[in-house]
């Protein structure tokens, strides 16, 4: 079984979630809860590293589009980061990229706030 | 027609690993390269998730077949799954502007099916029996 793994830390004022592994319909809710346990937290600037997740499906895509406008309502954003050419590839071909900040560098995204 | 390979799961999101590493492994034998082959994994699991969630409504008593093959210079990946008729071809691409600017969610699986496949067919035999077939030009 591919697992799917978050890290989280805390920079400044700006939740960092490190993703690992395989981001699909199976552990789509992992990522949910990650989000609504910062919205409880009322973290609302949020930095995604990709640089460690092999694989996102459209589940995965799913769960930036359920909290986004919600960070944006409370001054807050979704910024993404780290992501190789394959994962890059799926944001790419919906267009994500006119809704979504995308960086290379972690400290690049967050210094987005 | 040449290589073919075939593999049964149960219907349940905790096997599209398996469905991926599947199809990856076919992708590398081709020696294709790593977006090409993301494109037709991505295609599967996506065609796979539907059928999981929304034909069999995660009743994992229920069996996809998933076969794939080269012929000529297509990659070929053959679903077969009982169920109602649901032909996704059918089902229109959402409008991107609109969807991000209403911040719309979900619907965006047979979207990334279409756009990373060359060919999509779908076909019913009554009573129940369903054939998606996936096709990259490679």
């Amino acid at each position: 079984m591919e697992e799917f793994i978050i890290s989280e830390k805390k920079i400044n004022n700006v939740a960092v979630l490190l993703l690992e592994g395989y981001l699909d319909a199976h552990t789509s809710g992992e990522l949910e809860k990650a989000f609504e346990s910062l919205l409880t937290k009322e973290n609302h600037k949020i930095v995604v590293n990709f640089e460690k997740l092999s694989y996102i499906s459209s589940a995965g895509l799913g769960v930036f589009m359920a909290y986004i406008e919600t960070m944006r309502n409370n001054s807050g954003d979704i910024k993404l980061c780290g992501m190789s050419d394959k994962i890059y590839n799926i944001f790419d071909m919906l267009g994500f990229p006119v809704l979504f900040e995308i960086v290379k560098l972690e400290e690049e995204a967050i210094s987005k706030f | 027609m040449e290589e073919n390979d075939k593999i049964l799961i149960k219907s349940s999101t905790s096997n599209l690993s398996l469905v991926r590493g599947f199809i990856e492994h076919k992708a590398k034998s081709l020696n294709l390269d790593l977006l090409t082959t993301n494109q037709i994994v991505i295609s599967v699991d996506e065609a796979c998730t539907n059928i999981i969630k929304h034909t069999h409504k995660f009743n994992d008593n229920q069996i996809i077949e998933i076969e794939s093959f080269l012929t000529d210079n297509k990659f070929i990946i053959i679903l077969k799954y009982k169920g109602e008729a649901f032909d996704p071809t059918k089902k229109q691409n959402p409008d991107m502007n609109e969807y991000f600017a209403k911040y719309k969610v979900g619907g965006l699986g047979i979207p990334l099916m279409k756009k990373s496949m060359d060919k999509i067919e779908f076909t019913h035999t009554k009573p129940d029996l369903n054939s998606l077939t996936l096709i990259k030009v490679i």
